[in-house]
């Protein structure tokens, strides 16, 4: 699973800014300006709940929560399986940098913070290591949700290794080479090619199965 | 620099505009911890406008003292973008009207492979990853990329490097002492070898200037690429004003460059600007500048409302024996800055190569 590349230009984003103190926005709106994230009236609500989740887009929406604020209700907010990511990045605007404020921008899955009053030289790295960091955690879940599923189909490329010994009389490491290459063939993944052949009736895979020719490639 | 805003300064006195300057004059001699402290001192003056800087670690070190005290500087230097200082104009060229234009016309015409040399700051490193991601975005590659410290003059070993490899050009970062060096090396490592350095393996950079070749000297100093919005070359009525008036009050040099061009044109919209305002108060200042267009030496020069960084005309140029610039391509229009490459650069980075394993 190839890691993601970095995301370098903003331009085409939505922010979202979540905060009940409107009037103080306009350094950190001009600076998403700049950097091609448009930030329409309509984008700037008084709470979570006020976002409509349907239109939300982890590619290209940005919310930028104020940690000031009441922010109590962050689990109107669907969460990822593992990682309990939100579906889009956070970024925390810090007034008061107290532990309960970011403890609760953190658990409402802030990945990076600006400090309150927004500096525009603060807002690119804030956006890029904020939405980086969130795809990252995409990543690095996708990843650990591919290895539950390789861990569960162990049990079937185990008994298919022992079939496959005691069928043609090879050791393991053979029986497994064997294995990987026709799963390689068979664009399968190996704990999912194990699980056909040994769910198929006859326990072997769907077609011919030459071993001679395989060993001798 | 000086040079440019000197004598920008005394046409303004000249020109019944209306604003009288009186330029001050300090020099931290390019070191680093010297440009807060007079930069503290000229504020302190109550003076709210500074032109200068030239590098980029200088400008990073007085921005905060700007921002404190709500002045502004003009910073007329071309440089590697990604920033937008609200007390702070730009002059110079913003990567999009010098590296990428440069980036286009090498890959046109003499090849996909890079090989990059340059000082080890950020200027070389920013410019490098843009060249780098322009060059893979159009299926070429960057062969290497060798970094020394500011100062440098032993580029042995890089030249030979440079030979062995035989890339389409040589992308050049380096600055003052270490680049006149490297020119006049890798010339003579060239012409030692029978090859013609200038056709076979260009040096192509953003910041060599018509002083700087005169500081190569004699025998290495041609066929060399620059990307510039302004070379002294440029035939226009605008320019040959400014270099008649440049001549006639700076005989004794440096040669009229880009940089001095930016200063000139720092000061100029300054100047528009504080006649327009009628104050010198930075905020003011700022929303009158927008609305100044100059008849600059480059050509028409504005300043963006979004960014404050200067609408500019990208040129490329090939250097001669009389140390000049033969203009080889030139944009049709003043271009957009584009500081964040927002417009002008892909949504990722560059992908890395591919990691690829053998398994069987």
């Amino acid at each position: 699973m190839t890691e993601p590349r970095l995301l370098q230009n903003f331009s085409g984003s939505r922010a979202i800014v979540v905060t009940d103190r409107a009037s103080s926005l306009d350094v950190l709106t001009t600076s998403l300006n700049r950097l091609g994230v448009t930030t329409n009236p309509a984008d700037i609500v008084e709470s979570l709940a006020a976002i409509d989740l349907a239109t939300l887009q982890a590619d290209r929406d940005v919310i930028f929560i104020d940690g000031d604020g009441d922010i109590s209700d962050a689990a109107v907010l669907p969460r990822s399986a593992i990682g309990r990511l939100p579906p889009v990045p956070i970024i925390g605007l810090l007034g008061v940098s107290a532990p309960s404020r970011l403890k609760a921008l953190m658990r409402a899955g802030a990945t990076s913070f600006l400090r309150k009053p927004v500096h525009g030289a603060a807002v690119y790295p804030a956006l890029f290591v904020g939405v980086n960091e969130y795809r990252r955690h995409r990543h690095l879940e996708a990843l650990l949700e591919d290895q539950g599923r390789r861990r569960r189909g162990r049990r079937d490329l185990v008994k298919a290794i022992i079939r496959t010994m005691s069928e043609y009389g090879i050791d393991d490491d053979e029986a497994y080479d064997l294995l990987r290459r026709r799963s390689m063939a068979m664009r399968q993944t190996m704990e999912d090619f194990c699980k056909d052949l040994v769910e198929s009736p006859d326990g072997r895979e769907h077609g011919e199965f030459v071993l001679r020719r395989k060993l001798a490639d | 620099m000086l040079n440019g805003a000197l004598l920008a300064a005394e046409e303004i006195n000249a020109s019944g505009l209306g604003i009288r300057l009186e330029p001050s004059v300090l020099n931290p001699g390019g070191n680093l911890s010297q440009y807060s402290a007079l930069a503290a001192k000229l504020l302190k003056r109550e003076i709210r406008h500074v032109v200068g800087c030239y590098t980029s670690s200088s400008r990073k070190e007085v921005i905060p003292l700007f921002e404190k005290h709500d002045a502004l500087l003009w910073y007329p230097s071309h440089y590697e973008g990604f920033e937008s200082s609200t007390n702070v104009i730009y002059t110079g060229a913003a990567p999009n009207q010098h590296v990428l234009p440069l980036v286009e016309y090498l890959i046109q015409h003499h090849g996909h492979r890079a090989f990059c040399v340059g000082s080890n700051y950020i200027w070389a490193w920013e410019n490098n990853r843009i060249l780098r991601e322009s060059v893979m975005a159009r299926g070429g590659s960057v062969l290497a990329e060798r970094y020394f410290a500011i100062g440098e003059t032993d580029f042995h070993q890089a030249i030979e490097a440079i030979i062995a490899a035989r890339p389409s050009f040589v992308f050049l970062t380096l600055i003052g002492t270490s680049a006149y060096q490297f020119f006049r090396d890798f010339r003579a490592a060239c012409r030692a070898r029978g090859i013609d350095q200038a056709r076979e393996i260009p040096v192509a950079s953003c910041s060599l200037s018509e002083p700087e070749l005169e500081a190569i000297g004699e025998g290495a100093v041609d066929g060399h690429l620059s990307s510039s919005v302004y070379f002294c070359s440029i035939q226009s009525p605008a320019n040959l004003r400014f270099l008649d008036a440049y001549e006639a009050r700076f005989p004794k040099g440096p040669t009229a460059s880009a940089d001095a061009e930016a200063s000139y044109n720092a000061v100029w919209l300054l100047a528009r600007a504080a006649a327009a305002a009628r104050t010198d108060d930075p905020r003011a200042i700022k929303a009158e500048v927008v609305h100044q267009h100059l008849d600059a030496p480059q050509g028409k020069v504005w300043i963006d409302e979004q960014t404050f960084h200067a609408y500019l005309t990208p040129r490329i140029g090939r250097s001669n024996r009389q140390a000049r610039f033969d203009l080889i391509s030139e944009a049709r229009a003043p271009v957009q800055p584009d500081p964040y490459l927002v417009h002008n650069s892909s949504r990722f980075e560059a992908a890395a190569v591919p990691s690829l394993r053998l398994v069987s």
